[in-house]
């Protein structure tokens, strides 16, 4: 059984005066225990409010949430605020972007770890201290002993990135959502970072959701990678047969559209035209149509639904990029000539 | 050379620290930029990269004048920049044109797009109401927005299309030069190319200038024709982007290059990367030596610690700050273990 089953995820926001809006529209997937998967998409996709309405973290005025999200095989939508504490933070942790503002600014490090601790666990406040320095020791603090005493803004960003992670990872959680957690950081941090979560949860079995805007991240992080538009899930595949060939035209567009450090200088981008507000409701058609190169008459009359096209992989399109003519053996099987 | 249009030589901006409320005295200075040199030529982009507190954003601004440099001088078309004043520093400003990071505060939300484009060229008395209006018309159709756009206030556009409005109003003025900072970092990914693209266009065909600064190396190399890489407040390497990135040289490129996530698995696996310990020091307290030496997993001991490398030619206009850098290209230096992570 997975991990984590979300089915049928919707959440809607309710605007004054104005027609209601669909964030996340109809996602589903699985999070088997251990695994990396990543959720990829621009500004406004849906990607946070999908793990904030995991979490339950989605005010209750204004927002409907439908659908079902199951961890271990037991319902998560509709709990209780009090029912939730319980799950957020020991069974499903999450990391967010900004570190300063996950971390309370008047509250020792200490403090906010061996809390968590503390509340899970009911552990003494010795024993919680003793671990809280030995997880922020796990996270690369360096003298975590002597700074548990330490406030917030006494560390530079990417040590309070590493508090963060050290909170998340302190109840050992089966899960843990990663939501764009190395976009605030500078490059080399954001590499010491995304190798210590990476090591972290592989050397805990913990399962990982990340889920960024930057392919570069999932392509070195993630089993699975999923990418959304307007609320749904567009294409999913396994990594290495996603960015071997993208076949939703989004998906490709958003791959043509970056400089690439490998690829040789002059090459010149693809841009997708128009921008990311240019949508048509699901509902008449498909949402990426005004923005799409690949478009055809009937992807203005329906939405296309998600189709399993090779195991392991599904596909939203009517019209996909065409696989390159000739896929290349894996390597491993390669012989020499 | 006849066809440099910028020349900045050992370009210093120090920022006081002060304390104390009735008797403010300066206790120290926060070096933001610390010997820089830089020439730029005609008709070329040069790509300025550094992580944030290195000083990138601090020279380019000292270089259209917006602060004041500590020492150096910054020479612009064979004229000496650095201290003009008044109608003389406002007549050259018409020359050097920014674009800005984020197309939410920089433009005016109480103003008309028309009205922000054609500021420029009404500050500077350019041209008469009738001429300004057609021009104004005439610039929004080359940054690709309708000319209807003009009626209409910020608010109503996307991050792109803002930035392309501020892309607009940097060229109001034909100017030679144009300080790029950040322009693409605040924009969507499927938005970034279409900025990109026009940044290029634009330079086709006005014949412009541009100073890109970013953090962003991947980017800074798609559109740079030289780049250079900053560090605490100096430049460590400056090449060409091609050998910049085939032949980088000091340690520092070595790893920010090694740092940026590439979009493809296959190519991720193969990848070593070189990851730096610990994270940027204060430029209020610079390490002495090289600055990057207390980060480097090439460091050797006391050279590295006690002498400041300076910024010499190894081949061909590749120059590099770093003391031990053929060594450690021809393999002769190696990373401290731990340093180097496969795949």
């Amino acid at each position: 059984m997975a991990l984590l089953e979300v089915r049928d995820l919707h959440v809607v926001f309710k605007r004054r005066g104005r027609a209601p809006v669909a964030a996340v529209d109809g996602v589903s997937f699985d999070i088997e225990p251990g695994s990396m998967t990543g959720i990829v998409g621009e500004s406004g996709c849906g990607k946070s409010v999908t793990s904030l309405a995991v979490m339950g973290l989605l005010p209750s005025r204004g927002v409907q949430v439908h659908g079902s999200v199951r961890l271990d095989g037991s319902e998560l939508i509709g709990r209780g605020d009090e029912d939730m504490r319980g799950v957020r933070g020991r069974r499903i942790a999450m990391i967010f972007q900004d570190p300063m503002t996950s971390l309370n600014p008047v509250l020792t490090i200490g403090r906010q770890i061996s809390e968590a601790i503390r509340r899970h666990f009911g552990t003494d406040e010795d024993e919680a201290r003793r671990r809280t320095a030995e997880i922020l020791d796990a996270v690369g603090i360096p003298g975590a002993r002597s700074r548990l005493g330490a406030y917030p803004h006494q560390f530079s960003g990417g040590m309070r990135q590493r508090v963060v992670i050290a909170m998340a990872l302190a109840c050992e959680p089966s899960l843990i959502i990663a939501d764009e957690p190395t976009t605030a950081l500078d490059v080399t941090i954001q590499a010491q970072i995304l190798e210590l979560i990476r090591g972290l949860v592989i050397e805990r079995g913990t399962a990982l959701i990340m889920i960024t805007h930057d392919l570069g991240v999932v392509a070195n992080m993630c089993d699975t990678v999923n990418v959304m538009y307007a609320g749904r899930f567009v294409e999913s595949a396994e990594r290495y047969a996603l960015f071997a060939a993208p076949r939703h035209p989004y998906t490709a567009g958003l791959l043509a559209s970056v400089p690439r450090l490998d690829e040789p200088r002059g090459t010149r981008l693809m841009p997708i035209r128009g921008n990311p507000r240019d949508v048509i409701p699901w509902s008449a058609g498909c949402a990426f149509a005004p923005r799409c190169d690949n478009v055809i008459d009937r992807c203005t009359a329906a939405a296309p639904g998600l189709e399993e096209i090779e195991f392991g992989r599904t596909l939203r399109c009517f019209n996909p990029v065409p696989p390159p003519p000739e896929v290349p053996p894996p390597a491993a099987k390669r012989r020499r000539a | 050379m006849s066809d440099r249009l910028l020349a900045v030589r050992d370009l210093r901006v120090h920022f006081p620290i002060k304390q104390g409320l009735v008797m403010e005295r300066t206790v120290g200075a926060v070096r933001a930029v610390d010997g820089v040199d830089l020439d730029i030529e005609r008709g070329e982009t040069l790509g300025l990269v550094g992580e944030s507190g290195c000083g990138k954003t601090t020279v380019g601004r000292a270089i259209l004048r917006l602060v004041e440099p500590t020492s150096g001088s910054i020479v612009f078309d064979g004229r000496d920049i650095t201290h003009l004043k008044g109608e003389a520093l406002r007549q050259m400003r018409r020359r050097m044109q920014t674009i800005f990071q984020d197309p939410f505060s920089s433009l005016d939300p109480r103003q008309s797009v028309a009205r922000i484009v054609a500021e420029p060229m009404r500050v500077h008395g350019l041209a008469s109401r009738a001429e300004v209006q057609d021009r104004v018309r005439e610039l929004l159709e080359t940054v690709g927005l309708p000319a209807e756009a003009g009626s209409r206030y910020p608010h109503e556009f996307s991050g792109g299309q803002r930035q392309r409005i501020g892309i607009a109003r940097a060229l109001g003025l034909n100017p030679d030069l144009i300080v790029a900072d950040e322009p693409v970092s605040a924009l969507d990914v499927s938005i970034r190319a279409q900025v990109l693209n026009l940044l290029e266009e634009l330079q086709d065909r006005f014949s412009l200038t541009y100073l890109f600064v970013s953090h962003d190396l991947a980017v800074v190399r798609h559109i740079s024709d030289r780049i250079a890489v900053m560090y605490l407040g100096t430049i460590v390497e400056v090449a060409s982007a091609d050998s910049l990135y085939e032949q980088p040289l000091h340690p520092y490129t070595l790893a920010l290059l090694s740092a940026i996530p590439i979009p493809d698995p296959v190519v991720e696996q193969r990848r070593r990367r070189i990851l730096l310990a610990g994270d940027l020091p204060s430029p209020a307290d610079p390490p002495t030596g090289c600055r990057f030496h207390t980060r480097c997993p090439f460091r050797r001991p006391e050279r590295c610690h006690d002498e400041i490398p300076a910024l010499r030619e190894i081949d061909g206009g590749h120059r590099v700050a770093c003391h031990y850098a053929e060594q450690i290209r021809d393999g002769e230096i190696r990373p401290a273990a731990g340093a180097v992570v496969e795949g």
